[in-house]
């Protein structure tokens, strides 16, 4: 038997050589089938939820689809948990709790809240007031889903009411609190900003390289696509016939981008737009501008700073965006557009726009 | 075993190597190269409800919180034929065949073939 073996053994030897490139093949078989199961190459996975009354949708790019889908949700959670505290028409979330409070005590808040709160009031104090959540209590005197719009009377009387300076934000004990009874903080110019940065933050930890993060027109991106190039954001013609209709692109790259428009909430009396978005100092729209987009690191930056710059105007604004070392376009009354001098050539602009003079 | 193994030589091995690996390859040829099928996804308040395949055809209803949208597939694409919202925008996107149609007011995404080849559109994101 044993000699049998032997025997074969010395018969049917396999020449070294053809046995290294038979176990070579055979590894690369072995390392070639898992690695196409389940880490195919990179793609981009994306999804859409409602969420904050809006369109959300998350890009990832990742080798497997289940890290992508695990990265997502846990970003939708994270923006369902925000969402929770910021509603307005929430009664038991923590801005309701704030305005039903004014007047009369300190809230205790949690620490988004007191990061929203320090963040609108940095805001607020770099655009001279322009930008103020306290306009809340003259927004709800607007009915945009009938069209109505409120009497002068009714608007003065809550002029006293707006003001930024009356909200008082205890950072140590993290509190807010609303001097004057009635007063009404708003915090929609700002949470779809916030909620992008924190949706990010969060896709990130789940170990994302590279994604975009839409909340409605409030982009914040990070890393680059498959093939290597920035993400690509088209900026909405303002006033579009189609809902998709953009007036110009630019790539993205870490970066936040935000854009607020008189077309979002608008009715038209007798040929006035009246659209949601106020002079805290008069309690009209103010109508300089079509739109603003603002390009800054954080997208709750991006977010308040295109509210604010649009209730600045189109000049002054271009100024305080290039002061605050940010980017920026704004479309005019009249349609003509304005960019920083960082984007000018960055920026390709669709036929159809020309480009205001001397900015 | 072993007496297969007796009647083959050196060659054979290979060639039995060789013809294994070329139908292994196949089947990693077909999973790369070959497109996989497309699925229509309707979810409803972030809750998944139907996942249809692309190429066949019919109509389907889901209820929302305010009330019934009906979709219909049709020839590799996808439509919102009736909705209970008011703008019905949803309706007015007409016949689609990549990405997303949603309808706001009464919380339905339609997600069409999300298999991470949504190459063909000229943005990632439009800022509005």
């Amino acid at each position: 038997m044993k000699s049998g073996i032997q025997h074969a053994k010395s018969k049917f030897q396999i020449p070294n050589s053809t046995k290294r490139m038979v176990s070579t093949l055979c590894c690369f078989v072995l390392l070639a089938l898992p690695g196409s199961c389940t880490h195919g190459k990179e793609k981009i996975y994306k999804k859409s939820r409602i969420m904050m009354d809006t369109v959300i949708t998350i890009s990832v790019v990742s080798h497997s689809e289940d890290h992508a889908e695990r990265a997502i949700n846990s970003a939708f959670s994270e923006i369902k948990r925000l969402e929770a505290l910021f509603d307005f028409y929430s009664p038991d979330s923590e801005v309701s709790r704030i305005n039903k409070h004014a007047g009369i005590s300190r809230v205790k808040v949690s620490q988004d809240m007191l990061a929203v709160m320090v963040k609108a009031s940095f805001v607020s104090d770099k655009t001279g007031g322009a930008f103020d959540v306290t306009a809340g209590s003259l927004l709800v005197l607007y009915d945009f889903s009938h069209g109505i719009k409120p009497r002068p009377y009714a608007i003065e009387k809550r002029l006293p009411l707006v003001n930024y300076k009356a909200v008082h934000i205890d950072r140590k004990d993290a509190g807010v609190f609303l001097e004057k009874a009635g007063m009404l903080i708003d915090l929609g110019g700002i949470v779809k900003g916030y909620a992008a940065d924190r949706a990010v933050e969060t896709l990130k930890r789940e170990g994302i390289l590279s994604g975009l993060v839409a909340v409605a027109g409030d982009i914040r991106a990070f890393g680059l696509k498959p093939d290597g190039k920035p993400w690509k954001i088209g900026i909405k013609n303002p006033r579009a016939e189609g809902k998709d209709d953009i007036l110009a692109t630019l790539d993205l790259k870490d970066m936040a981008i935000s854009t607020s428009g008189d077309y979002e909430r608008f009715f038209i009396i007798e040929g006035e737009r009246y659209h949601h978005l106020l002079s805290p100092a008069t309690g009209y729209p103010v109508r300089t501008c079509q739109s603003v987009s603002i390009i800054a690191g954080e997208g709750v930056l991006a977010d308040a700073f295109a509210t604010g710059v649009f209730i600045i105007g189109p000049e002054k604004g271009i100024t305080l965006i290039e002061k605050m070392g940010f980017d920026g376009l704004i479309i005019d009354r009249e349609g003509a557009v304005h960019v920083t001098s960082n984007i000018r050539e960055k920026i390709e602009l669709e036929k159809n726009f020309t480009r205001h003079n001397g900015s | 075993m072993r007496k297969i193994l007796r009647g083959t030589t050196g060659a054979d091995k290979v060639l039995i190597s060789v013809l294994i690996l070329v139908s292994l390859s196949g089947i990693v040829f077909i999973q790369e190269v070959m497109p996989k099928a497309r699925n229509v996804l309707i979810e409803v308040d972030g809750h998944p409800l139907y996942v249809l395949p692309m190429g066949r055809d019919g109509i389907v209803e889901v209820e929302g919180p305010r009330g019934k949208t009906i979709v219909e597939l049709k020839q590799e694409k996808v439509r919102v034929k009736d909705s209970p919202c008011p703008a019905k925008q949803c309706v007015k996107q007409g016949w689609a065949e990549h990405g997303v149609i949603v309808c706001l007011p009464n919380k339905v995404v339609i997600t069409i073939g999300n298999d991470g080849d949504d190459v063909d559109t000229v943005v990632d994101a439009i800022t509005r």
